[in-house]
């Protein structure tokens, strides 16, 4: 599974799945950690629709943490205040560059995590359309 | 009259921080953070918006230190933003990619997708709900547990990760000119200060984290006479947009390769301003120009307004002050006008001596 997917999955979803999959790399694995989880910034870059025109909107705070296992570096960046997710994020990145054996079993639960997401997501949809407008023509 | 210098006031300037603290606490009650994040939501839209800078944690705490004033912490989260390393630019982001969760258009009534009201104060009634005074916990959970339990049908396939945009049906009914996309590198005005004349990239940014009364002022004064927009709201959009950032080393395009980093809510305005345009056979035409607007969080009256500054300092030639780039971009920062008003209050002992060491000299000379 590639890496955009697998982070939206692992940010968007339960934190239960980036816990225990980063669990099962710590305990079979040495995580050397090359920078603690500390907080930075990302600036975003935007096309307007008008003139199509890029800018920047403005920064937003994000929470970043390296980790090395053997030769292989795991990145983990998220948005907000989240020093854990953030570390686990990045164990998971460097199991999937050290290309472990642990990840091939994982894109099942990713992909089951994935449809929970869709699930959720259809229902507060689903609420939300409650709110859309019904036009009525009337007799005048 | 011999100038002297002057210290001290260090005890005082100490006991006045402390009386700020007492001020802050007397009553011996206290908010907490995650309480303003989930309570004062438009409180912390604003202040993102003003400081440029989204984090809603960092928002409710400085809302919490500066006691509710907006204007102090604005002032409090760009400090904290000069402090902190920026590591990363995401990848370009499109409108389009926004899970929607309010949209209306004020100039169509069937948009393609329709018409999604949210949530939204427009339709209340604005009398006070005194039943606030007493809610309770009990009373939030039921409310809750009915509003999300109820079972919605879906009636039809409104995918609202996928809404069209209504200037690109505009555009294939030809009712809008086609415009191609400009690569050009936007400027970062927080990287190098304005210059005259701007690019419409430093503008849009500059509007974005301007002073939400500011904006609207000016926006409003632009309708009013003070400029020459009458606008129609094309199509507001309040939503979340993902964003993804490119690997540290992978140089490519490849954007599965990207990092998902999360998601921010914001407010997004086409505003269609009609104009009137000579064509070659000497006959006036009437055409549509479109402002933008576009801001953290959701602060639809601040987006409106940047739309039409937007659509006026592109556009405006006729010499009115919401058409002046300098009177507007220079006047609507939060930090950089408060803290030149506030500045005033600073000790100016020896200019306003030398002020009035002036008017004696010339009252004296002139015999009074």
């Amino acid at each position: 599974m590639n890496r955009r997917r697998r982070t939206k999955i692992l940010i968007d979803g339960s934190p239960h799945l980036a816990r225990k999959l980063a669990n099962v790399i710590e305990q079979n694995y040495t995580v050397h950690i090359v920078t603690e989880p500390h907080h930075a910034l990302t600036m975003i870059k935007m096309r307007e629709t008008a003139k199509k025109t890029l800018f920047y909107l403005g920064e937003v705070l994000v929470t970043e943490t390296k980790v090395q296992i053997g030769q292989s570096f795991g990145i983990g960046i998220v948005v907000g205040d989240e020093e854990v997710l953030s570390y686990q994020l990045a164990v998971i990145d460097a199991a999937y560059e050290a290309d472990l054996a642990e990840t091939t079993n994982w894109t099942a639960l990713l992909e089951e995590e994935e449809r929970h997401i869709r699930e959720t997501r259809e229902k507060l949809e689903a609420n939300l359309l409650k709110t859309k407008v019904n036009f009525e023509m009337m007799d005048v | 009259m011999a100038y002297v210098a002057v210290k001290g006031g260090t005890e005082a300037i100490e006991a006045s921080i402390q009386r700020l603290q007492f001020e802050r606490i007397q009553h011996q009650e206290l908010l907490d953070v995650k309480t303003i994040m989930a309570t004062m939501r438009g409180m912390v839209d604003q202040v993102m918006s003003e400081s440029s800078l989204y984090s809603e944690f960092l928002a409710a705490l400085a809302i919490k230190q500066a006691e509710g004033n907006m204007e102090e912490a604005v002032f409090l989260l760009r400090a904290h933003r000069s402090t902190l390393p920026r590591h990363y630019y995401t990848r370009v982001v499109e409108t389009e990619t926004m899970v929607v969760e309010r949209r209306i258009s004020a100039s169509f009534k069937d948009i393609p997708g329709g018409q999604i009201l949210g949530a939204s104060y427009d339709y209340t009634h604005r009398l006070m709900d005194f039943d606030l005074i007493d809610e309770s916990e009990a009373s939030m959970q039921t409310w809750l547990e009915q509003y999300l339990v109820e079972e919605v049908a879906v009636s039809e396939g409104t995918d609202l990760t996928a809404l069209p945009k209504v200037v690109d049906y505009l555009r294939k009914e030809k009712l809008l000119a086609e415009v191609s996309e400009d690569q050009t590198e936007p400027i970062d005005v927080t990287k190098r200060s304005l210059q005259f004349p701007t690019t419409r990239g430093e503008r849009l940014q500059v509007l974005t984290r301007g002073q939400t009364g500011a904006v609207t002022s000016l926006g409003y004064a632009a309708i009013r006479g003070y400029g020459a927009v009458h606008p129609t709201v094309g199509e507001l959009r309040v939503g979340k947009l993902p964003l993804t950032i490119g690997h540290p080393t992978d140089p490519s395009d490849d954007f599965t390769n990207d990092y998902y980093i999360g998601e921010i809510k914001v407010t997004e305005v086409e505003s269609f301003v009609p104009i009137t345009v000579q064509k070659d056979n000497h006959r006036e035409e009437l055409e549509f120009e479109i402002g933008y607007g576009i801001c953290y969080g959701q602060n639809e009256t601040k987006a409106i307004a940047m739309s039409i500054l937007d659509q006026s300092l592109e556009f405006g030639r006729q010499g009115h002050p919401t058409q002046d780039e300098e009177f507007v971009l220079l006047h609507i920062d939060s930090v950089e006008s408060s803290g030149f008003i506030s500045h005033l209050k600073l000790p100016h002992y020896v200019t306003f001596q030398s002020k009035l060491d002036s008017m004696r000299r010339i009252k004296k000379e002139s015999g009074q």
